[in-house]
C-alpha cells in the first residue's frame, strides 16, 4: 500500500509539475528564455515541484476555508429570524449531502488515475483505495480548522465542530458505498462530472432547502442536525467495509475512462461545433451585394443570433431599466440626490458596463471558427489589400451592432441626471452621452484590432497567443478597477473621449501597418 | 518556368527543421515529396505559403533567366484537412471566389459548370457548407483552387481520407490539371506517389533530394527510395 501510495503520488506530482513548466512556457517572454530543454532542468523541476506541493497544500484548505467562510458562515449571516448555530448546520448538511454526490473522488473520471490503471497498469484496487484514503485525510485535515473557527463564531458547541468533518467524509464513504453498490446491481458507473437529470434536480431541491427554509425561519433543530451528523459517521464506518470488499474497480476505471475520452474528444470539438451551431437557417438568406460585402452581409445575416438579436435584447433591457430608474425616481423624491450625485461621480462603472454588453469577442470568436480558420487557408485571401477591406468592413459593422444599446444608455443617462435633479453644468449632458457612444466604438475597435493583430488561434481553433489572453484579462482588471471609482463625471467623459479617440486612431494605423503580416493561421 | 528554392532553412527552439532545401521544379510536372514523420513536409508547404516565416533563404520564378518573385496569389495550398467557410453554400463560396477574383480568372463559367466539373451533385449546391461531407469539402478546396489556376499548387496529404470513388476522380483531375504550374505533392502512401508523379524528392534530414528512377522497376524503385530515407 505505502508503495503504490508513493508511486501514484510521485506520478500526480510530476503531471502537475510537467503542467506548471508547461503553463511557465506559455508566458510570452519567458517563453523565449526558457530552453526546449525545459522539462529536465532539475532546478526547474525542483521548483515546479514545490508549486505543485504548494498547490496540494492549497486545494486541501483554501477551497474549505472559501466553503466555510463564504457559502455557509456568509450567507447564513442574512438568517437573523433563526438561531446562529442552527442555520450554520443546516446549511452544512444540506450541502454536505450535494457534496457526497458531486465530489466523490472515485467516480471522478481523471486523467492521473487513466494513466496510472490503464497506462501503467497499476493495481486498480490499491490504487484507487489508497487515493481514496488519502482524499478523506485531505477532508478531514482540510475542514477542521474551518469548522472549528467558523462553528464557534456561530455559537455551536465544540465539540459539534470536532465531528463536522468526520461527519462530511461518512457521508461521502456512504454516498460511494451505495453508488459502489448500484455497479454491482446494474452496472451503471456514475460519473460525478455528468449527472444525470434526476441527480441535478434533487440538488436543486436541497439547495432551496439549504437556503429557502430558514429564511422564512425554518432549520432543523440542534439535536436533529446531531443525530444526521452522528448517522453519516456510523454509516461511513460501515460503508469502508463495502470499500475494501469491492472487487471491481478496474471496470469501473475503465469505464470512466471511455467516457472521459468521450468527453476530452467532444471537449476539443465542442469550441468549435458550437461556434457552427450559431449558423441560423440556411440557404433562404441572400444578399444582392458582390465580395466581401456579400461575405460580410452573409455572416452578418447568418450569425444574427449572436450580433443583432443580442444587442437587440441587451438594448431592450437597458430600455427596461432606464425607465425603471426614471419611474423609481418619481415616486423616491428622497433618493434623487443620491442618484443625481451617483450618475456625477460615479461614471467609470459604465465603462465597465460598456465592457459586459460589447458584442466584440464573440463576434471575433464567430468570426474565426466560422469564416476566417477556412478562409485564411487559401492565398486569395491572404492579399493585404482584401484583408484591410474586411477589415474596414467588420469594423463598421460591429461598431454598427454595439452602437445600438450604446446609444439607449448615451441617451438615457443624461435623462436620469435631469430627472434626479440636474446639474450646473450642462455640458455633463453632452459629455455622458458622447464618451459613452466612444467607449462602445473603443471596444469594438478594441477587440477587432487585436484579434486582427495576434490572432490567437491554431488551425485546431485553440487559442495559443499568451500576449492575447493576457490582453483579454488586462482589460477586465482595467475595466472592474474602473467599477467603483469615484471621480467627477466631467473629467473622467472628456478624458475617455480624448483616450478613445487617440487609442482607435492608433489602433487603425497599427491594422494598417501591420495586419496583413499578423492575421495569419498560427503553427 | 521553374519554381526554384534556394537554401531555405526553419528551426524551432533548438530543433532545425529545415537545414538547407535547395531545388529546382520544373513546369507541367507533379512531385511527390516524401518523408519520415516528423521530418517538416508541413513546415516546407507552410513556408513556401508564408504561413511561417523562414529563418533565411528566398525561392522564386525563373522565366527565360528572368527571375519573379512569388506572391500570395501564386500559391494554391490544399490541406489534408478540408477547410471551408461553413456558413456559406457550395454556389455562395463559389460566387464570393470568382467576384473578388474576377479580374485574374480567364474565361470564367457558370457556377453550374463548375460544379458539374467537379461531380458535385445538383442538390447540394444550395447547402451550407457546414454539412457537406469530408470528400465534398474536399472537393471545393480543390475547385477553388483550379479555378484560380496557381503557378504552384501544394497538396499535404489530400487523397488520404477520400473513398476510392472521389480518389480517383481527384487523381484524375491533378494529371489533367498540371500542365502550366508546378505541383507539389506530399504522402506517406508509396503506391499513391508512384502512380501519380513524375518525380519523387525526398525531405529528409532539412534537405531536399530527387529521387532518379533511371530504369528501375516500380518494385526496385520503391526499395530503393525506403533504403534512401532509412539511409539518412
Amino acid at each position: 500500500m505505502n508503495k503504490i501510495f508513493k508511486i501514484s503520488f510521485s506520478l500526480k506530482n510530476t503531471y502537475r509539475a510537467n503542467c506548471v513548466l508547461y503553463a511557465i512556457k506559455q508566458i510570452p517572454i519567458l517563453r523565449k528564455v526558457l530552453p526546449e530543454s525545459v522539462y529536465k532542468i532539475r532546478d526547474l523541476k525542483i521548483l515546479a515541484n514545490v508549486i505543485a506541493a504548494l498547490w496540494e497544500v492549497a486545494t486541501a484548505f483554501l477551497g474549505k476555508l472559501f466553503y466555510f467562510a463564504i457559502i455557509i458562515f456568509g450567507l447564513s449571516q442574512f438568517y437573523r429570524d433563526v438561531p446562529q448555530n442552527q442555520v450554520f448546520l443546516h446549511i452544512l448538511l444540506f450541502l454536505t449531502i450535494i457534496g457526497a454526490f458531486l465530489n466523490t473522488g472515485i467516480f471522478n473520471p481523471k486523467k492521473d488515475k487513466y494513466y496510472a490503471i490503464m497506462l501503467l497498469r497499476m493495481n486498480a484496487k490499491e490504487y484507487t483505495l489508497t487515493n481514496y484514503g488519502y482524499s478523506m485525510l485531505k477532508v478531514i485535515v482540510g475542514i477542521l480548522p474551518f469548522s472549528v473557527i467558523f462553528g464557534v463564531l456561530e455559537r455551536v458547541p465544540l465539540w459539534i465542530c470536532l465531528i463536522i468533518p468526520f461527519c462530511v467524509a461518512g457521508a461521502k464513504l456512504f454516498t460511494a458505498a451505495c453508488l459502489l453498490r448500484r455497479y454491482e446491481h446494474n452496472g451503471f458507473v456514475y460519473n460525478e462530472n455528468a449527472p444525470s437529470k434526476l441527480i441535478w434536480a434533487v440538488i436543486v431541491i436541497l439547495l432551496c432547502v439549504a437556503y429557502g427554509l430558514p429564511a422564512i425561519g425554518i432549520a432543523l433543530p440542534l439535536y436533529v442536525s446531531v443525530f444526521i451528523m452522528l448517522a453519516f459517521i456510523l454509516a461511513g464506518v460501515i460503508s469502508v467495509r463495502k470499500l475494501i470488499s469491492f472487487p471491481y474497480y478496474r471496470e469501473i476505471n475503465q469505464q470512466l475512462y471511455s467516457q472521459m475520452k468521450y468527453q476530452m474528444d467532444a471537449a476539443k470539438h465542442a469550441n468549435k461545433k458550437s461556434t457552427e451551431k450559431i449558423i441560423t437557417d440556411g440557404t433562404f438568406v441572400t444578399s444582392k451585394r458582390k465580395g466581401f460585402e456579400y461575405l460580410n452581409e452573409l455572416f452578418i445575416k447568418r450569425h444574427r443570433k449572436i450580433l443583432w438579436q443580442s444587442s437587440a435584447k441587451i438594448t431592450l433591457v437597458c430600455v427596461g431599466l432606464i425607465c425603471a430608474v426614471l419611474i423609481f425616481l418619481n415616486y423616491f423624491p428622497s433618493v434623487k440626490a443620491e442618484a443625481n450625485y451617483a450618475v456625477l461621480n460615479y461614471f467609470p462603472f459604465f465603462a465597465f458596463v460598456m465592457y459586459i454588453i460589447n458584442r466584440g469577442t464573440g463576434f471575433t470568436k464567430a468570426l474565426f471558427m466560422n469564416c476566417d480558420h477556412s478562409l485564411l487557408t487559401y492565398s486569395f485571401y491572404k492579399q493585404p489589400k482584401f484583408i484591410l477591406k474586411l477589415f474596414t468592413i467588420r469594423l463598421r459593422e460591429i461598431i454598427k451592432i454595439n452602437l445600438l444599446p450604446a446609444v439607449v444608455i448615451g441617451a438615457g443617462l443624461p435623462v436620469i441626471l435631469f430627472a434626479s435633479g440636474g446639474t450646473d453644468n450642462p455640458l455633463n449632458y453632452a459629455v455622458l452621452t458622447v464618451s459613452i457612444i466612444c467607449m462602445s466604438v473603443f471596444f469594438s475597435i478594441h477587440y477587432l484590432t487585436i484579434y486582427y493583430l495576434l490572432q490567437p488561434y491554431n488551425a485546431g481553433t485553440e487559442i495559443k497567443s499568451g500576449t492575447y489572453q493576457i490582453i483579454m484579462s488586462g482589460t477586465y482588471v482595467v475595466c472592474w478597477f474602473l467599477l467603483n471609482l469615484e471621480i467627477p463625471t466631467l473629467m473622467f467623459g472628456v478624458m475617455t473621449i480624448v483616450f478613445c479617440v487617440v487609442y482607435c486612431i492608433a489602433a487603425c494605423i497599427l491594422v494598417y501597418k501591420f495586419a496583413p503580416s499578423t492575421f495569419r493561421i498560427r503553427y | 518556368m521553374k519554381f526554384i528554392i534556394e537554401h531555405l532553412s526553419k528551426h524551432f527552439g533548438t530543433k532545425q527543421v529545415l537545414r538547407d532545401v535547395d531545388f529546382a521544379f520544373d513546369e507541367g510536372k507533379i512531385y511527390g515529396l516524401l518523408g519520415r514523420n516528423g521530418a517538416g513536409k508541413t513546415t516546407l508547404f507552410n513556408c513556401l505559403n508564408s504561413d511561417i516565416k523562414a529563418d533565411g533563404g528566398s525561392f522564386y520564378f525563373e522565366e527565360n533567366g528572368v527571375r519573379r518573385e512569388v506572391s500570395a496569389e501564386n500559391i494554391g495550398y490544399v490541406l489534408s484537412t478540408p477547410t471551408v467557410p461553413e456558413f456559406l453554400t457550395g454556389r455562395e463560396f463559389l460566387k464570393f471566389f470568382i467576384d473578388i477574383n474576377e479580374k485574374s480568372i480567364h474565361n470564367i463559367k457558370s457556377t453550374d459548370e463548375y460544379f458539374d466539373y467537379m461531380s458535385i451533385a445538383y442538390e447540394d449546391r444550395d447547402k451550407l457548407l457546414k454539412d457537406y461531407s469530408h470528400g465534398m469539402k474536399n472537393k471545393m478546396q480543390m475547385l477553388i483552387n483550379i479555378i484560380a489556376q496557381p503557378d504552384i499548387l501544394l497538396l499535404d496529404e489530400p487523397l488520404t481520407s477520400l473513398d476510392v470513388v472521389v480518389a480517383e476522380e481527384m487523381k484524375q483531375l491533378m494529371r489533367t490539371f498540371k500542365q502550366g504550374r508546378v505541383t507539389i505533392f506530399s504522402t506517406h502512401i508509396m503506391d499513391l506517389a508512384l502512380d501519380l508523379c513524375d518525380e519523387i524528392v525526398l525531405l529528409s534530414h532539412g534537405e531536399l533530394e530527387a529521387v532518379e528512377k533511371a530504369n528501375l522497376d516500380n518494385y526496385e524503385f520503391k526499395n530503393k527510395i525506403i533504403a534512401a530515407l532509412r539511409d539518412k
